[in-house]
């Protein structure tokens, strides 16, 4: 192990630091398109499985306009369409390992639908970042659709109940009362899957993302050292994840802090 | 005392759960007039929260039915004006039965003012600066009306519940429906909760309350109801109540509480 780490190594790298820079720019821009794309799915998602949607509601109710007492029609007449889709979508996406899922939707649905093969930056290739940005994006959509859901639940039903017996309807209960409350819970965590994000992301090397992981990838192939930009690797992501952790940290402090509950 | 018409009937409510194993409200039958004041007592799971909240249908009967100013608001559909079955919009109904509960559940994010406001802006459609009017005006009269700017967590137990108490008044309901109001506040508050509660019923509000307080019974309500098990066991005046009570349950229930 004497040549674990070869300092004389280090300066072998620096030819190739504009492949790390880019790497950078693209894990940066790939995570925080993940972040967007997860978070509008996220929504969708989190507003299907709270929705009260039942298309054979009226199939429950006996001729009088009443409940029914049991049976086969009151549950169909319970089944959510839309709730059971975003549940199986989100136990799908979380049961599976991300590795899987990217190389599914770059092999599988990217090599049917076409994309344009161009560069972004004249060093982002499109064509394998985009599928990257949508498998990443799918994931997340799945993770912070829990995350939105929790949040809107985690507000006390107490404070539904109110506001319905004021008169609000379930969308003025939504805008008014609960999202409000709400969102205090969710936005660090949002920030959270950010940090997350940075990370994972890693994993989109495996489809040619020319991301922090792909440029020591470059440098190995070149060079034949390993170590030395892997922990350069270490570092930058260290340096990226550790402050934005920081400052979340500090946030949700300040926001707990006026609390009213 | 006020008309006595009636403004609520309520025909044969039951609230099952698990198919019918669990027997909430068990077939509860009453009238409430206006300017009822309707104290409901009984055992703990004797079903009287489920019947305060089946009023405004925060709870959905599994049978039953709720004549609410002559709509049966159980019912989906109902006939409208031109006699088209259309949707029953329950949101209307709610906003003319007030509604208080134990736990208070005043809005942690809003100050006093705008707990109180948003219903009359935002359901009856009222403009801001007559709506924050008519809210000081009815915290002036709890005494409250110097903390209109603050947040609930500023505010005592019994403060919080004297605000909730003129936030439903806001919306000028019909019926109050009080729900424990003063079971989770210290015993030195319950005397200022009971004294609003007192003096709305002195104007006329009809009022149903769920309550442990059977001075409150006694004193301020002109009818009693005893439930135990999800049943209408007893009902008639204070007096007969707590004077002559008849039911075996009623009995030692009295002997427990009094």
């Amino acid at each position: 192990m004497s040549n674990f780490i070869q300092w004389a190594n280090f300066p072998k790298i620096l030819p190739y630091a504009q492949l790390f820079k880019q790497g950078l720019v693209v894990t940066v821009l790939l995570s925080l398109f993940t972040v967007m794309i997860g978070f509008v799915l996220a929504l969708i998602l989190a507003v299907m499985r709270l929705s009260n949607f039942r298309p054979f509601r009226s199939l429950g109710l006996d001729k009088d306009g009443h409940l029914r007492d049991g049976g086969f029609l009151l549950a169909l007449s319970k089944f959510n369409p839309l709730d059971f889709l975003a549940t199986a979508y989100v136990e799908i996406l979380r049961s599976t390992p991300v590795l899987v899922q990217i190389l599914i939707i770059y092999y599988g649905v990217f090599s049917v639908i076409k994309l344009p093969s161009f560069m972004i930056f004249g060093f982002i290739k499109f064509e394998r970042f985009f599928p990257g940005v949508v498998a990443m994006g799918m994931n997340s959509g799945a993770y912070l659709c829990e995350i939105i859901r929790s949040g809107l639940q985690s507000i006390d039903g107490g404070q539904t109940e109110a506001a319905r017996s004021l008169g609000l309807t379930q969308t003025q209960n939504m805008r008014y009362i609960i999202l409000p409350q709400a969102i205090k819970n969710i936005l660090p965590a949002i920030a959270n899957e950010f940090v997350v994000i940075i990370k994972e992301s890693a994993i989109t090397y495996t489809i040619g993302v020319q991301d922090i992981m792909s440029a020591v990838n470059a440098v190995k192939g070149a060079t034949f050292i390993i170590m030395e930009p892997l922990l350069v690797a270490t570092a930058i992501y260290f340096c990226l994840c550790f402050p934005t952790s920081k400052v979340i940290a500090y946030f949700e402090r300040r926001m707990s802090r006026g609390d009213k509950r | 005392m006020a008309t006595r018409d009636s403004l609520i009937q309520v025909t044969d409510l039951k609230k099952y759960y698990n198919k019918g194993a669990i027997k909430a409200l068990d077939g509860v039958t009453v009238d409430i007039n206006r300017g009822d004041v309707m104290v409901v007592i009984g055992p703990s799971g004797s079903g009287k929260s489920t019947f305060l909240r089946s009023l405004n249908l925060l709870e959905e009967p599994t049978s039953g039915s709720i004549v609410f100013d002559g709509v049966d608001i159980t019912k989906k559909k109902v006939k409208n004006a031109e006699g088209k079955m259309v949707k029953l919009d329950i949101d209307q109904h709610r906003q003319k039965m007030g509604m208080v509960f134990q736990h208070f559940n005043l809005f942690p994010h809003m100050t006093i003012l705008d707990n109180m406001t948003l219903a009359p802006i935002k359901v009856k459609g009222m403009d801001k600066a007559a709506a924050e009017e008519k809210a000081l005006a009815l915290l002036d009269r709890v005494g409250l009306k110097d903390r209109a700017g603050a947040y609930p967590i500023q505010l005592s137990g019994g403060q919080k519940q004297r605000v909730a108490i003129v936030r439903a008044l806001a919306m000028e309901p019909e019926v109050m429906l009080f729900d424990e109001p003063t079971s989770a506040l210290d015993p030195e508050m319950v005397g200022e909760v009971l004294e609003v509660m007192k003096e709305l019923a002195h104007e006329g509000m009809t009022m149903v309350v769920v309550t442990h307080e059977m001075g409150f019974a006694r004193e301020v309500g002109n009818r009693v109801l005893f439930m135990a098990d999800g049943q209408l066991l007893e009902q008639g005046s204070p007096e007969d109540i707590f004077g002559n009570p008849q039911h075996p349950r009623l009995k030692d229930f009295l002997s427990k509480v009094l």
